[in-house]
């Protein structure tokens, strides 16, 4: 993978998943389709009606070479929103039940051994994320919703930062090492793998959206907040 | 706590303004094979404190000027892991003063054994210890059997004939050995390591 120091308007938007191809999620949250011929980021953008500056910001922030902190004061707050929601829809209904599918092809559920058991932990840790993004999205998103129609600007109803964020990660952790420590052996190495590859992937999504909520979304509203009480 | 025994239950973050150090280091470090951690750079103050406000940092490697001058102990006050270890990043001459406050420091022409040498030892600092103390006491096997079979606290304490706070030191001390923290992963451990049977397991 090429490394690009970070991205520009200009820049053509097939370079973005070329240098990097697992940035190629966030063109699908954003509603950006594959086909865009060789138009650059910007034209791509207007084109998908979508905020550049967010796409870039996103883009940027993900980039693992461009460790800069992003200037948020161009931010679409709306377009973020609906960014963060939209990876919500994709954790919850895409991503975590299609590894579950990888999980159950993968192993031989057996009453006579812990197959069934790996599931169940699986399981339990899905709830877990869905009901922290179920209590971030009825409090948190909605805190920014109402800062953004400018219905209510208290700060106070921020968190100082997303709190579960560490317990959340600590407990897929959990499920990857109990994974690879106790499987019974009559897996299915293949598809084992594959759906540990994806847990993998999955553990570092979350992490970086976890990131872009603490450290693009957090500040950003805030600054609004600040902005309308000027 | 050990951080090498589980990937990526580590995270160190490099805190310079200097784009070609902090990613220098970054890369460094990402390329040294032992050390399985998530690998930061914050830039700025502000996103140095909800760095550290947010995650459980395990090391923090700065430069002495970065922020305007941060001593370690205000970084410690804000910071959600308080045993958080922090380098100082030794550019030029820094004064035997100023280096004192940190844990330990790199220097910018250490070459990768080096950093790795510190940064294990930071991050992982009695591992063999550590190795040791993971083993499962007798006492413990057998308040895990109890805790899988569907047994209570005080259910526990009144067959062993000890307090419910002795047992409830037990259960924290297999979670901690053993990185375990869910009643089902407990179960999943026991009847592989035939600590209990499966048809003994209440579902």
């Amino acid at each position: 993978m090429v490394k690009m120091s970070s991205y520009n308007q200009d820049d053509k938007m097939i370079t973005i998943i070329t240098n990097q191809y697992n940035l190629i999620h966030v063109l699908s949250r954003f509603g950006i389709p594959l086909g865009f011929n060789d138009k650059t980021i910007k034209e791509v953008c207007k084109d998908a009606k979508v905020d550049c500056n967010t796409f870039l910001a996103i883009v940027n922030f993900l980039n693992d070479s461009s460790d800069k902190t992003p200037d948020i004061s161009f931010l679409s707050l709306e377009s973020l929103l609906h960014y963060l929601k939209q990876s919500h829809i994709y954790f919850l209904n895409f991503y975590l039940p299609s590894i579950r599918r990888k999980l159950l092809d993968s192993i031989t559920l057996k009453a006579s051994d812990v197959s069934f058991l790996i599931l169940k932990l699986f399981d339990e840790y899905v709830e877990e994320i869905r009901a922290h993004m179920e209590e971030e999205e009825h409090h948190l998103f909605k805190t920014v919703e109402d800062a953004i129609t400018g219905t209510s600007n208290n700060e106070k109803r921020l968190p100082v930062y997303s709190q579960h964020h560490e317990e959340v990660a600590s407990k897929l952790r959990e499920v990857k090492n109990i994974i690879i420590k106790y499987c019974p052996a009559d897996s299915n190495a293949n598809l084992l793998n594959d759906a540990l590859y994806d847990i993998f992937r999955c553990e570092e999504e979350l992490e970086s959206h976890c990131r872009i909520e603490d450290l693009l979304l957090l500040p950003a509203i805030k600054h609004h907040i600040n902005n309308l009480k000027k | 706590m050990s951080c090498m025994s589980s990937i990526h239950s580590c995270k160190i973050m490099i805190a310079d303004a200097a784009p070609i150090i902090r990613v220098g280091f970054m890369e460094s470090l990402k390329s040294i094979k032992n050390i399985n951690a998530a690998i930061i750079g914050v830039d700025t103050k502000e996103s140095l404190f909800t760095s550290l406000a947010t995650n459980s940092i395990d090391l923090l490697i700065i430069n002495p000027t970065f922020g305007g001058l941060l001593p370690p102990e205000d970084i410690r006050k804000v910071s959600l892991n308080k045993e958080i270890r922090i380098f100082a990043i030794e550019i030029s001459k820094v004064n035997q003063a100023t280096l004192s406050l940190y844990d330990d420091h790199l220097h910018v022409t250490d070459d990768i054994a080096e950093i790795k040498n510190k940064v294990i030892g930071a991050i992982n600092p009695q591992s063999k210890e550590v190795e040791e103390k993971e083993n499962l006491s007798v006492r413990e096997k057998e308040i895990i059997s109890f805790v899988v079979k569907g047994h209570t606290n005080q259910e526990i304490a009144d067959t062993l004939f000890i307090s419910v706070h002795t047992v409830m030191t037990h259960r924290r001390n297999i979670a901690r050995k053993l990185q375990i923290h869910s009643a089902t992963g407990l179960t999943i451990y026991a009847i592989v390591n035939k600590i209990v049977d499966l048809s003994e397991i209440k579902l």
